[in-house]
């Protein structure tokens, strides 16, 4: 009896490794390449031209922010696609509009004794950059207008990491072709570790956007990609964070260096609030407002529900798997 | 962060090759078309590195000149080392995830010259694994250059088989014209180790696991112990439990004795109702004393979760609320509601999380809708919240009361709701940990007494730690703990059975003899006061240890600051425990009668059967054959069946155990046969190969025996044999049974002349291992003890140890003589204060060294 039932056993964990372990990384990879797919989306097909796609950030009224972003793919992914591709978001051309409502205004009532002036003539110093923005009137609805550069593109990291890791698995779950023989559990399971591994990292690069510190937001490349160039007390992000694309502006406002204020600098954040201090090639700053806005892109939503499924996938085959590796 | 890299180099501009070759930048390469994938290389000592992480490449590219690639390997290379020392001809180290190692060699003769005076790079050798057996991740190489001679030349690699392999690589660059490659130098592995050993390694209670027609034994597959008692409870691969006294059973597993003969030995009782394998086991009373003292808890294979009367060993209650193996039993923290402090948590591998109500004799809660395995269980007591942190990292957040669903979070929030309990649970369960939180909530609370509470709280705060540091050394739990003796199971692998490694804490040990030494002449007036105060002799003996400790404390002239202060909490804390322990006895009928019942086991004398198999294990045997007789006959140490396998335990909590095969040293050809090599390792086993391990070692365990010896002949009737052993001599006869007399009448059998024998046998004892020890093993066996920490226990606290350190480092200080002081002085000179120089420079005595010891000391207490 108990023989017969451990021979019924060993049968089934012999179907298990030879027919449904291939019957899973066949339904992974499909997966996979769609959310592959997902992911080159903006490269759009061969024939037609480069699809682009236009997001509004910050559609409300009461946003004092707003982004358009346009996600672009370009010719380059698609010299590449047979290899590991590199891929490309991009971001041009990017229009931030800030509304300034009086914010120089509250800012000052705010700690009158400052040795900052509240005269129209230090506005002017502070925010003296060329173009159509005028700053000498605070108290009037401004508009700063930038555009990303054209001889410039921005790459999202993040996306590009969860792609390559995306990558990563399926070439991980290809190496493994049909005819291949699974001799033990232990061998699917390293291989499901190695494949869930990479889906995890491509699903935290997009769930977990990286903490940074303010000095790193201001050296980063991002601060030369505006044409007019950004001022300097003005600070611009971007990250992905689930399937939002996040903008955060931050507005600073240059402590004196006598200035009696304690100095604490701030660590790594992924949003700073007002208040937050950092020092800056021998400047010291301090934020003095912040303004977030976000815009779901749809197809990261679809992709963050490929990563889960096929996680899922791989735990459901590793849980099979262990329940025999349990009895022998 | 590989992945990354490519994605930066994919910038560059690049062109098609057939050769699959194209030069981009400096410190990049790229492999084209034909094969399709990128790859990274970057300079390491002028020699390419190969990005291990995505190493899909079979070949490797030379960036010194001249440039070029070299075939060979048919796997992914995983290991790239320069390996000539000179610049002259440049010689290279590669490896492959397949095992297989071509040794490839490139000549260059200068950097400047032209390329076409070059010769091209040749293949050296192919090394190739010798088994060809299925390995389930990429061996791990690397090449050194050995030290026993100069350019040695070593390539070594370790598979997940364990096994590791050794090549020694000629200096020799003359192209050797056999195709066999080089031949492995050694090749050993952990398995062959332990097959090798003669007798088998013992599991802790192999003797009462056989399985008829089979070697191999029941597998134990999980183990609690229960110091208070000192059983250790071990459920086994069958699912039936073994309940058996810890020190006996080691004994028979350790050491030669009469006990080898009888069956069923040592006494133990079996628990049976899981009907496969035991996967997990907890006995809530220790982790928390609001549990009741008769529950064990255990759970199974078969997904059942069980409670025991570990006194009666009935099965109280049977769970079966779990879709999977139970994988982990755990006791939530203190401060949780009243219905959820009489639970434990039982995790199963099907994903759920259930809360088992002991006094409800019902599951409270399951929590089963997690989709990937259970990583991490944490607490929320005040907004009862149980938060279940899943393998892919998201976590869901469990209602206690209502069992309801809270929420279920991913990505950074997920992150940041585990990060804020483990603030919030030390700031709530164990207040002395995190001073800095409760102090904030006291202010924010404006109350008066918590102010208060707070104040003492950080007193005793920075009292602990200063506890912590100096206990540390010894490799102790910070606190002092009562227990002489801790069985830990530690599982390697899943399928492995469970190893034990028993702690000796030989503080703990000599205060337990001397306090059971102390209340043995009151053993005669037995009131009913007296009776109630003695029952459960190791858990109790808080006053009495305090009381022994203030002796200690007033013998002492000058004591530190810190030893003030340890004393003064450890008493409150005894204190604080008797006194409530007296009003739950007074309050709850219950509780008194568990409390009273022994385990109906055969009863025994758990702290002498202690000190009996520490001392036996701890000997060197077969140094002094007089000795030894002596031992065995007199004192009655029993030898071991082959040398016991110590460990050390580091500062930070690291613990280094011998494994075997750390007697044999690799590579040496085997001289003798095989017999003559049995031979040597039992008798060099039997003690004396422990005192040639290290110096660390070696200190610990002069410094043990020595300690105890001193102990025990202070003591009266201080011998391994006889009637006094069967029974704790401060346990209380059960009314109604004649075990009373038996007990009695031990004490005065031996008479005056038989005490002085085995007085003297325990001195001959320290003083052989104090002073002749370095002369009978001879100094190649024999590694000396470190003077630094001999000197840091000068003061120690435990007036035994004390003075075990200093007859210890006056013999190794008269040992080492004038030039070795000497330079041991010039060793700490820069260290030691400034003044003392001038009086030491004219005569190192051992004296002055104390001394200095003393000053060292002292200045690295404060």
């Amino acid at each position: 009896m108990v023989h017969s039932l451990c021979r019924f056993k060993e049968e089934e964990f012999k179907w298990l490794l030879q027919e449904e372990v291939h019957g899973v990384l066949r339904q992974l990879q499909d997966i996979l390449k769609e959310a592959s797919h997902r992911f080159a989306l903006p490269v759009g097909s061969t024939e037609g031209p480069v699809k682009q796609e236009n997001f509004m950030l910050g559609t409300s009224s009461a946003d004092q922010v707003k982004g358009v972003l346009m996600l672009q793919g370009d010719a380059l992914c698609q010299a590449f696609s047979n290899g590991v591709v590199i891929y490309d978001l991009r971001l041009p051309p990017v229009e931030i509009r800030f509304k300034v409502k009086n914010w120089l205004n509250q800012y000052c009532s705010k700690c009158p004794h400052s040795a900052v002036s509240v005269d129209g003539s230090v506005g002017d110093g502070m925010y003296g950059f060329e173009g159509d923005i005028n700053l000498k009137i605070p108290r009037n609805n401004q508009l700063l207008h930038f555009t990303f550069r054209e001889d410039k593109q921005w790459k999202l990291q993040q996306i590009q990491d969860a792609r390559n890791h995306v990558n990563q698995a399926i070439y991980l779950l290809t190496n493994r072709d049909v005819n291949y023989q699974f001799k033990t559990g232990s061998e699917v399971l390293k291989l499901m570790d190695a494949v869930m591994l990479q889906l995890t990292r491509a699903r935290n690069r997009l769930t977990t956007p990286a903490s940074l510190t303010l000095p790193e937001i201001a050296s980063s490349g991002l601060t030369k990609m505006f044409t007019p160039a950004l001022p300097s007390d003005i600070l611009v992000n971007f990250y992905i964070n689930l399937n939002k694309l996040c903008l955060t502006v931050y507005q600073l406002h240059a402590l004196q260096p006598n200035s009696t204020k304690n100095f604490r600098p701030t660590g790594g954040s992924i949003l700073h609030n007002p208040g937050a201090m950092f020092e800056c090639g021998s400047q010291r700053y301090e934020v003095s407002h912040v303004h977030k806005v976000e815009c779901v892109v749809p197809w990261l939503n679809d992709a963050l529900v490929f990563f889960t499924v096929s996680l899922q996938l791989c735990q459901q085959l590793k849980d099979k798997i262990s329940v025999f590796s349990s009895y022998d | 962060m590989g992945v990354e890299v490519t994605a930066r180099t994919a910038e560059l501009p690049a062109a098609g090759g057939d050769s699959g070759v194209i030069e981009l930048r400096p410190g990049l390469h790229w492999l084209g078309k034909d094969r399709s994938k990128l790859r990274n290389f970057g300079y390491v000592n002028n020699v390419a590195e190969v990005d291990v992480l995505r190493s899909t490449h079979r070949s490797v590219f030379t960036a010194i000149n001249p440039r070029a690639l070299l075939f060979g390997h048919t796997a992914s290379i995983t290991c790239l080392s320069k390996a000539s020392a000179s610049s002259e001809k440049q010689y290279i180290v590669s490896a492959s995830e397949s095992g297989c190692l071509p040794a490839s060699d490139t000549f260059r003769s200068d950097v400047g010259k032209a390329v076409e005076n070059l010769i091209p790079p040749l293949l050296f050798s192919v090394l190739d694994r010798a088994d060809k057996q299925l390995l389930i991740c990429p061996p791990v190489t690397r090449f050194f250059y050995g030290r026993r001679e100069c350019f040695h030349k070593l390539l070594i690699q370790g598979d997940s088989s364990g096994r590791l392999c050794i090549w020694s690589v000629p200096d020799t660059l003359e192209l050797q014209d056999n195709t066999e490659g080089l031949q492995m130098t050694t090749s050993t592995s952990l398995q062959e180790a332990f097959c090798k050993l003669t007798p088998c390694p013992a599991g802790i209670i192999d003797q009462l696991s056989l399985i008829p027609n089979s070697n191999e034994p029941l597998k134990v597959t999980a183990s609690v112990y229960i110091p208070a008692h000192g059983r250790l409870v071990c459920g086994r691969e069958d699912g039936s439990i073994v309940i058996v006294p810890a020190t006996q059973t080691a004994i028979v597993q350790l050491l030669q004795g009469e006990h080898m003969l009888r069956r069923g030995w040592p006494p133990h009782r079996n628990l049976r109702a899981h009907r496969n394998k035991v996967t997990c086991l907890l006995y809530p009373h220790q982790v928390s004393s609001r549990y009741d003292q008769r529950y064990l808890i255990s759970g199974g294979v078969d997904f059942s979760v069980i409670i025991w009367d570990i006194f009666s060993g009935e099965m109280k209650h049977i769970f079966c609320v779990h879709g999977g193996e139970i994988t982990q039993l755990l006791v939530p923290p203190e401060n949780c509601s009243g219905r959820v402090q009489h639970c434990i948590c039982s995790v199963a591998s099907d994903h759920s999380v259930g809360l088992l109500s002991l006094r409800e004799k019902k599951c409270i809660m399951l929590a089963s809708r997690h989709l990937f395995p259970i990583q991490v269980i944490k607490w929320r007591p005040s907004d009862d919240y149980l938060v279940v942190g899943c393998s892919d990292g998201s976590v869901y957040v469990w209602q206690m009361d209502t069992g309801a669903l809270d929420r279920c979070v991913m990505g950074i929030t997920a992150v940041e709701i585990l990060n804020a309990c483990d603030e919030a649970v030390p700031a709530a369960v164990d207040s002395l940990s995190h001073p800095a939180v409760n102090l904030k909530q006291a202010m924010t609370r404006r109350s008066l007494a918590a102010l208060k509470n707070m104040a003492h709280q950080k007193l005793q705060t920075l009292a602990t730690n200063l506890l912590a540091s100096e206990a540390s050394d010894k490799g102790n739990l910070p606190k002092y703990s009562h227990n002489s003796l801790m069985v830990q199971a530690i599982k390697t692998n899943l399928t492995d059975p469970d190893i034990h490694v028993l702690f000796f804490d030989v503080e703990a040990l000599i205060i337990q003899l001397l306090t059971e030494e102390a209340s043995r002449p009151n053993t005669a007036l037995i009131s009913p006061e007296n009776l109630q105060k003695a029952s459960g002799s190791s858990d109790k003996g808080g006053s009495f240890l305090a009381g022994k400790r203030a002796a200690v404390l007033f013998q002492q002239v000058k004591e530190t600051i810190k030893e003030n202060i340890k004393e003064h909490l450890l008493d409150d804390e005894d204190e604080d425990e008797e006194s409530m322990r007296q009003r739950r006895e007074d309050s709850d009928p219950e509780y008194r009668s568990s409390k009273s019942k022994p385990l109906t086991l055969l009863e025994y004398n758990l702290t002498m059967d202690t000190a009996k198999l520490f001392m036996s294990c701890l000997h060197a045997w077969g140094l002094n054959e007089v000795l030894d007789d002596v031992c065995l006959d007199r004192l009655g140490m029993l030898k071991p069946h082959c040398s016991v396998s110590f460990g050390l335990l580091s500062r930070g909590g690291h613990m280094s155990l011998m494994l075997p095969g750390y007697n044999q040293s690799i590579g040496k050809p085997s001289y003798g046969s095989v017999e003559v090599e049995r031979k040597m390792s039992i008798t060099e086993g039997l003690g004396r190969g422990t005192y040639g391990v290290s110096r660390a070692v070696t200190t610990q365990h002069l410094l043990s025996i020595i300690s105890l010896a001193n102990t025990l002949m202070s003591m009266t009737n201080a011998t391994f044999i006889g009637d006094h052993m069967k029974k704790g001599p401060i346990r209380p006869p059960r009314p109604g049974t004649p075990d009373l007399s038996k007990m009695k009448s031990s004490p005065p059998a031996s008479s005056n002349a038989a005490q002085g024998q085995i007085k003297q046998g325990w001195s001959q004892l320290a003083a052989m291992h104090c002073v002749m020890l370095p002369d009978l093993l001879g100094l190649e066996k024999f590694r000396p003890p470190l003077l630094e920490m001999l000197a840091r226990r000068w003061q120690d606290r435990c007036l035994e140890v004390r003075e075990a350190a200093q007859a210890l480092l006056l013999a190794e200080l008269r040992r080492i003589e004038q030039a070795g002081r000497k330079e041991t002085i010039d060793a700490w000179a820069p260290y030691l204060p400034q003044y003392i120089d001038s009086i030491i420079s004219r005569e190192y005595s051992p004296f002055i060294l104390k001394l200095i010891w003393l000053k060292y000391m002292i200045k690295a207490s404060v």
